[in-house]
């Protein structure tokens, strides 16, 4: 069971009430930790909206997690 | 310098384009976004910016380095602001110098495009109202979702018919005509992985029968602009761009790893190789062709061991023997069409549907509406040629010739324009004492060949020519010729 860290940016973190959590998962990839985590915060964005950083690098919805990984779910973004 | 840099201060501007001055740059552009008091129709009052900012960092550096790269600029660097800002104030900032104008203005626009799009930065908007809310975000909340309730009620289809479309892989070769007509409807279907192989780039000629392009996009790789658009119009498949020339090595790679191919291509040559990658992988291949107002359709089923291209196609160089849009002109209903027609068949396959073209050929006039279904079963006489399909099309290098017209004229050639009358007027031969006899006449046995004196056939491109002079060789006219790049060649 990997236990990852993840944070929380713009309307994930207003949702999750916070910026960053430490989670022992069940889930084997990002896609699976997101289903997990929008039942549990309640998320309303869905996955087909974001992006997911892993490591600080987008990465793959299918790629499997590791113990120790930093996961961030990257809703729509608006710079400039 | 860094390229990227978050400030959680006031950006200014003239400090910041100072270190991008250079001796070379003849040119500097600078854009500023600023907090504007409106969005959407509400009354903005302020805003706050968040960053993850390792990421936005290393992507933004990656964003500016790669305009300098693409637009061949000197210098460039962009700033956002991060924390709380008021109507007015500088949100984001990016210097471009470059040697012209043209490049400072492009890598300038390519930034701010890829920083607004691509960066995790994201801004909270504070309304007069008192509300306040995530730009995008909000919105993406509820977001449409793509529906395909009306094909779902098909009994044929229903959610199992669906899920085998989500997923399903298929591979597009070509988006022009027929391609921009499968590419639209498989996606609109809700095929899951959808790759796109074309190697050229939108052209202003394209766009009356290649509506997924718009205007803007001439000069871009069709396979980027055509994956953009599509991604935009069902964001629920993935697609993916792959701007390389189909070959070989390509089709072996990309081939046996889908469920359809389909060949949108406009020669021959494409189509053998579509046709022999599908036999080798034992994947159905959906082909078809257009000329004028007519269109072919055919389905190869190589994972059922059905009749294939070279079946009706044993000569393997056609090319030129039949025009393409280029040379012979085309209406943009036509490639649309037979690219629907082609979307039906690949969708027959995967959902299973019945009425499946198989070792037929349907051919369409659409002057006539007319449509005929053909038997092409499988030539015996092809079952050898498929096993070794390998040997793909045979390159014709050796009735080529490549020099000067006027040399050709000087040194005893007997010059032969096979173009048709139209093209000769438009565009008229640069030597004199030259005969016209248009392919389809050479065809029918209009030129009579002297083994003397060596003949040399010319048209626009060098295609038809070398076509025709191969049509006369195997006829026993060894001494004709083919002028390598045509009329196009001579030109510089």
């Amino acid at each position: 069971m990997p236990r990852v860290n993840l944070q929380y940016y713009a309307l994930l973190r207003e949702q999750a009430g916070r910026r960053a959590e430490t989670l022992d998962t069940t889930a084997e990839t990002p896609a699976a930790l997101y289903a997990e985590l929008a039942a549990r915060h309640g998320f309303r964005l869905p996955a087909s909206q974001l992006k997911v950083a892993v490591n600080a690098a987008f990465a793959d919805w299918e790629r499997r997690l590791e113990d120790g990984d930093e996961v961030v779910f990257i809703p729509p973004v608006a710079g400039g | 310098m860094s390229p990227f840099e978050f400030s959680a201060t006031t950006i200014d501007g003239s400090a910041l384009a100072a270190p991008l001055a250079n001796p070379g740059a003849g040119g500097f552009a600078a854009f500023e976004g600023r907090v504007r008091d409106r969005n959407e129709g509400r009354q903005v009052l302020a805003l706050d910016y968040e960053a993850f900012e390792a990421l936005a960092l290393a992507e933004g550096a990656r964003i500016v380095q790669d305009a300098l790269d693409r637009h061949g600029a000197t210098a460039a660097r962009c700033v956002h602001r991060l924390g709380h800002l008021s109507v007015g104030d500088v949100a984001v900032w990016v210097g471009v110098s470059a040697p012209h104008r043209a490049e400072a203005f492009a890598a300038c626009r390519a930034i701010i495009d890829a920083v607004k799009h691509g960066l995790p930065i994201w801004k909270k908007e504070h309304y007069a109202d008192g509300d306040s809310g995530w730009v995008n975000c909000e919105h993406a909340a509820h977001a449409q979702r793509f529906d395909y309730s009306r094909q779902l009620a098909l009994p044929e289809v229903g959610h199992q018919g669906q899920s085998r479309l989500e997923q399903a892989r298929v591979l597009v070769i070509g988006a022009g005509g027929l391609g921009c007509a499968v590419l639209a409807s498989l996606a609109g279907a809700g095929v899951g992985r959808l790759t796109i192989v074309d190697h050229d780039r939108v052209d202003a000629s394209n766009l009356h029968r290649q509506p997924l392009y718009r205007i803007a996009d001439v000069g871009r790789l069709k396979a980027e602009a055509a994956a953009e658009r599509l991604a935009a119009y069902n964001p629920e498949i993935r697609v993916t761009a792959m701007p390389r020339r189909f070959d070989a090595a390509l089709a072996g790679e990309l081939v046996p790893d889908v469920d359809v191919v389909v060949d949108c291509t406009d020669n021959f040559a494409a189509k053998f190789l579509v046709n022999d990658a599908a036999m080798r992988a034992r994947v159905p291949a959906v082909l078809a062709s257009v000329y004028q107002y007519e269109g072919q359709l055919q389905v190869v089923r190589a994972d059922r061991g059905g009749s294939c291209l070279r079946c009706q196609w044993p000569e393997p160089t056609r090319d030129g023997l039949v025009g393409n849009c280029v040379e012979s002109g085309v209406l943009g209903p036509v490639p649309a069409l037979l690219g629907q027609m082609q979307s039906m068949e690949v969708l027959k396959l995967l959902l299973g549907l019945p009425g499946q073209l198989e070792d037929e050929l349907l051919l369409v006039d659409l002057l006539s509406q007319g449509v005929r279904r053909l038997a092409a079963p499988r030539n015996p006489g092809c079952a050898g040629h498929c096993v070794r399909i390998g040997a793909g099309p045979q390159a014709a290098g050796d009735v080529d010739v490549t020099l000067p017209l006027t040399a050709a004229a000087a040194a005893g050639y007997r010059i032969v324009d096979i173009r048709e009358p139209m093209e000769c007027e438009f565009e008229p031969m640069p030597v004199t004492g030259h005969e016209s006899v248009p392919l389809g006449r050479l065809l029918d046995g209009a030129l009579e060949v002297d083994g003397d004196r060596p003949c040399l056939l010319v048209c626009a491109h060098g295609v038809r020519s070398r076509a025709a002079a191969e049509f006369l060789r195997a006829r026993g006219h060894a001494n004709v010729w083919s002028l390598r790049g045509g009329l196009a060649g001579q030109a510089g």
